[in-house]
């Protein structure tokens, strides 16, 4: 409850701080719907006759606003500057403070970004059925877990390099190519297909978008899950021998 | 009872090293060197529930490391601490909410873009501290920080002793019994800490909280602690008062006379201007050199005072007090 009421209080103060950087946070939607309008300009061309094309690029750009991570940003550079040590002598979770801003940067995200949405949705007459929509909410509740798992992971190297976002760069890239952003899972070639099926990057991106916009319809929460488990178990190991190096050597 | 107790506590780290030059810079990607830095060298020292310690030394001695060790950011390679009985590296919570640790160069931490008021109300909620404590404490706090203009600006638009202030009392609403203050007042003008120093002082009477300060003014040092404790390449080479520092470091004294007539026979000479003059004297010749001086000129005014503090600190940085 306590921790419900500490995140809560949070959650309103990363709102509050990140309304007066409304600019920036449009950069930041720019930069989220880049990758998959791109994927939707060049899979409409080679597929014009198949409308689930545009509904699932529109999906996927809902989808990545909505689960948008930058702890590269947020949270490694408290590990550089220092003022990581101002949360290790708070008397609560050091990650509470990690995920209030989260979720505030993804609330502005897809707040700013739901004209983008929209106007995109109707240009290319995607029509959406409600009800896969809905099916879909659980998907991308957990994609957003997933995405957060993910970054915040990579962002923990931050304990070892100065060069986190070239780390977490790579990270991008990875859902971006395996997540179902350069083109969707099942356009490519079997092996690749397979592969991508297996990995966490189709259930942060691919399959959430996929349910929504009727391409598939359910099924992988599962698969889903076991990555969100095998995240939490890694990143909860690396954060104790991160913290251990930084209260060995200090700031 | 005691506070802070801290037993052959020992802090080393392991740089990287190479020498200059493309050959070693290529050679360190295959085998990197490494030399050992000891920052603390069986430090020991224990401090009672509401005393209060200045811990002094130069630039590089180990006195932030020893505060960062107490309050829990750092864990240490040898010894042991309690504070509190705690350990302090532990970080549990109910440890957490019993200390501060307030650094002048960075007095606030958090959300930038708050006001005062907020950052006060989460530390309200972070540190359970129950509504009809939070106000009565908040209201001492506006009185004695002189608060009250501040409470409804952002963080960031403060000035360095009005974050110092905010951050005193971000620090002290949950009324910590062991606070640990690490340079408070760094670059603040006279006044600003001047006011620093009565709050704290003024905080010490009414709540009995034991305080442990570095600093390197030493009015901070003389006006709040009447114990030090002086650290120089991570070993302790003085704990005890001030005034047998001073005593022990300086065997002279400084008299100050306003006269017409030539007092250089009665001592040496440090300071001479418009018929003002300051010797030095040996401490044990101190009444004699006086009354001597006394008798032979027409001295106008004269006074006995100790070598300036800094003058002293500085002897012990340079000679060491061996």
């Amino acid at each position: 409850m306590r921790t419900a009421v500490l995140l809560g209080f949070r959650l309103r103060q990363e709102v509050l701080e990140w309304s007066g950087a409304w600019w920036f946070l449009l950069t930041l939607v720019v930069q989220a719907v880049v990758a998959p309008l791109i994927g939707l300009f060049v899979w409409s061309a080679v597929y014009p006759d198949d409308p689930s094309i545009a509904r699932y690029y529109v999906a996927v750009i809902l989808v990545t606003l909505m689960t948008e991570s930058f702890e590269q940003h947020t949270f490694s550079e408290r590990i550089y500057d220092g003022t990581l040590s101002h949360e290790l002598l708070r008397p609560q979770p050091v990650v509470i403070g990690v995920i209030g801003m989260n979720l505030a940067i993804r609330a502005w995200l897809t707040l700013l970004g739901a004209p983008v949405v929209v106007l995109t949705g109707f240009a290319l007459r995607a029509g959406f059925d409600w009800s896969a929509v809905l099916r879909s909410t659980p998907y991308i509740v957990v994609a957003a877990v997933l995405v957060f798992l993910w970054t915040f992971l990579l962002a923990l190297t931050a304990f070892w390099t100065d060069r986190v976002h070239a780390v977490v760069g790579f990270g991008s890239q990875l859902i971006f190519l395996f997540g179902g952003t350069a083109a969707p899972i099942g356009l490519l070639p079997d092996t690749w297909r397979r592969v991508a099926e297996v990995l966490p990057f189709y259930g942060m991106n691919g399959l959430p978008a996929e349910i929504a916009a009727g391409r598939r319809s359910g099924g992988g929460l599962g698969y889903q899950l076991i990555w969100v488990v095998v995240l939490v178990a890694v990143v909860t190991v690396v954060w104790r021998i991160g913290v251990r190096r930084y209260t060995a050597v200090g700031s | 009872m005691t506070a802070v107790e801290v037993e052959n506590l020992s802090m080393s780290y392991k740089a990287p090293v190479r020498k200059g030059g493309l050959r070693a810079a290529l050679g360190s990607l295959v085998k990197r060197e490494y030399k050992t830095v000891q920052a603390l060298d069986e430090v020991s020292f224990a401090i009672a529930r509401g005393e209060v310690a200045g811990f002094i030394g130069p630039n590089g001695a180990g006195k932030t490391t020893t505060m960062k060790i107490l309050s829990g950011i750092l864990h240490p390679t040898g010894g042991a601490v309690q504070v509190l009985d705690n350990v302090p590296w532990q970080r549990r919570a109910v440890f957490l909410k019993r200390i501060a640790f307030v650094r002048g160069s960075q007095p606030v931490g958090g959300s930038q873009e708050l006001t005062v008021m907020d950052s006060l109300e989460y530390q309200r909620l972070l540190y359970d501290v129950p509504r009809p404590d939070f106000r009565r404490t908040l209201a001492e706090l506006e009185a004695l920080l002189d608060l009250e203009p501040l409470l409804e600006r952002q963080l960031r638009a403060l000035s360095l002793g009005e974050r110092m202030r905010v951050g005193l009392a971000m620090a002290l609403i949950y009324r910590p019994e062991v606070l640990f203050l690490d340079e408070p007042t760094i670059g603040l003008d006279v006044s600003a800490a001047s006011q620093i120093r009565e709050f704290v002082s003024e905080y010490v009477e009414q709540t009995g909280a034991t305080v442990l300060l570095t600093s390197h003014y030493m009015a901070d040092v003389a006006s709040l602690c009447p114990r030090l404790i002086l650290i120089d390449r991570g070993r302790v080479e003085y704990d005890g008062p001030l005034a047998e520092l001073s005593a022990r470091l300086s065997p002279y004294k400084l008299i100050r006379i306003s006269t017409q007539g030539d007092p250089t026979a009665f001592g040496e000479v440090v300071e001479k201007a418009d018929g003002q003059w300051v010797l030095r004297v040996p401490r044990d010749e101190v009444a004699g050199t006086t009354g001597r001086l006394l008798q032979a000129l027409d001295v106008v005014d004269l006074a006995i005072e100790e070598p300036p503090l800094e003058k002293v600190i500085d002897q012990a940085y340079r000679g060491g007090l061996r």
